[in-house]
């Protein structure tokens, strides 16, 4: 081979992509041409600095945590759905029984001492709470994942019959993590999940039909808290074990892009 | 460098089909744990990709779920023997296509005058200029890690993809192919492209009016 090796054979050698007869060919001219010895030197230096310098991401040690969560999670019988986790493990369906029990308990209690809620209002949201323990403990991945509010938001086009808003500013360590389709009260509701630091949040928007709760809704459930509004057509409430007024303040920034406020929707 | 040109997409002719890993076999407990030997080792490297691609970690974050959750339940298509890395990789770069970074990537596309010369492999950077630098010039601008990162920065995304598949993750030409969906000679071609901007971009030391672009952490 005479020729200078033009830049596809460079990219080749230094890739280790050539023939047997090519790479012959091309160290028979490399011994004789200082020029293309040059660049067949940089090129195999940059391909080396290029991976270098290519690792350049560290990934995160929640990723790695939440994708074993998925992956494992997805161990789990097919049959089982959010609601049917009671034999994904003796812990799992222990715990469920434990809170689903113990919510009726305590939401027994809690009407007779207090009158702040209606046994319907009561009865969904122990409902709701009993979806939030049966998604924790499903750890099963949602159905739509995605921390972007114009993926999730269309994604319930066409499966549940009103729409919503959500906020593009979510309160300091808030994050949208994905959503779900469920039912309460046997009509379809929108299942949000967001997490506050490490405490995970069941939002629920479901169309206002029954007037079942409150116009603002702010209960203890089985340890957890339970806080949301209302709009004219839309019962929107939040349950989870994080600190009350870091779940106001996420409930706070959905309210506020209901109805347009300060949100594009 | 980059100009937005409305109803052009350089990644119109790609398809979204998975190539010959298919194998209808639906089985969930053992496949999940086939699945999490294969996949787990190749998380930082997706991930490391999905950030270059996306630009920021929050999205990389997202692509790299979406990714693993759709090649979880298309995992019973995957052909034992073939290369798993190339067929996820392949699943990250058609999510990436997708997405809301993706499309927007897909918008902006490079004037051809502007990028490196044509598909057939031809750079415009003349020989004479790589011919001038000296080794010892070449081992010290290859030195400048930061320098190079900038360079890739500055790539088309086709160029940066084919790039980290190349060198940062070692594929094969014929794997860097199945992955893109594109023939072996446009790989080649790429390949040659993209190198002859890093090198170029390492020659030319950035100015106020051509900064480096900036990566959200």
């Amino acid at each position: 081979m005479s020729e200078h090796l033009n830049d596809e054979l460079l990219n080749a050698l230094a890739d280790g992509e050539l023939t047997a007869e090519q790479l012959a060919a091309a160290n028979e001219h490399l011994a004789q041409c200082a020029a293309c010895t040059s660049n067949a030197l940089f090129q195999s230096l940059l391909k080396s600095a290029t991976a270098r310098a290519g690792q350049r991401y560290a990934m995160p040690a929640q990723l790695q945590e939440r994708m074993a969560r998925m992956v494992k999670g997805q161990n789990a019988p097919q049959q089982a759905s959010r609601l049917g986790v009671w034999g994904f493990t003796g812990w799992a369906a222990a715990a469920v029984l434990l809170l689903v029990f113990g919510s009726i308990f305590v939401f027994e209690r809690n009407a007779q001492q207090v009158a702040v809620v209606s046994s319907e209002s009561a009865a969904l949201v122990t409902e709701a709470c009993d979806q939030h323990v049966a998604t924790l403990a499903g750890d099963a991945p949602p159905q739509v994942i995605s921390s972007d509010r114009h993926t999730v938001k269309p994604w319930f086009q066409g499966r549940i019959p009103f729409s919503f808003n959500l906020p593009e500013n979510l309160p300091a360590d808030t994050k949208l993590e994905g959503a779900d389709l469920t039912y309460l009260h046997s009509q379809p509701a929108a299942l949000l999940l967001y997490s506050i630091g490490k405490h995970r949040v069941s939002v629920f928007v479901l169309q206002r039909l029954s007037g079942a709760l409150p116009s603002d809704v702010s209960a203890e459930h089985s340890g957890f808290h339970v806080d949301g509004f209302n709009t004219r057509d839309l019962e929107v409430f939040a349950v989870s074990d994080v600190d009350p007024g870091r779940l106001a303040g996420l409930i706070g920034a959905i309210e506020q892009v209901q109805d347009g406020r300060g949100q594009a929707k | 460098m980059w100009k937005e040109k409305a109803g052009e997409n350089r990644y119109s002719s790609i398809k979204m089909t998975l190539l010959p890993w298919k194998r209808v076999d639906r089985r969930s407990g053992p496949q999940t744990s086939a699945f999490e030997d294969l996949a787990m080792p190749l998380l930082p490297s997706l991930y490391n990709v999905a950030f270059w691609l996306c630009r920021n970690g929050t999205d990389a974050e997202d692509l790299v779920q979406e990714t693993f959750l759709k090649a979880l339940r298309g995992f019973a298509s995957f052909e034992p023997g073939s290369n798993f890395k190339a067929w996820i990789f392949r699943i990250l770069r058609n999510t990436f296509l997708t997405s809301r970074t993706g499309l927007a990537a897909q918008r902006t596309v490079a004037l051809e005058d502007e990028l490196s010369g044509s598909e057939d492999g031809h750079a415009i950077y003349p020989e004479a200029a790589i011919d001038r630098q000296t080794p010892e010039m070449n081992l010290m601008l290859l030195a400048d890690r930061a320098a190079l990162q900038a360079g890739m920065e500055t790539l088309a995304p086709p160029l940066l993809e084919v790039i980290l598949l190349a060198d940062v993750e070692e594929l094969k030409y014929r794997e860097i192919a199945a992955v893109l969906d594109v023939p072996m000679g446009t790989v080649m071609s790429r390949i040659a492209r993209a190198r002859a901007a890093l090198r170029a971009a390492l020659q030319t030391p950035p100015s106020p009016s051509n900064p480096p672009k900036e990566v959200r952490a």
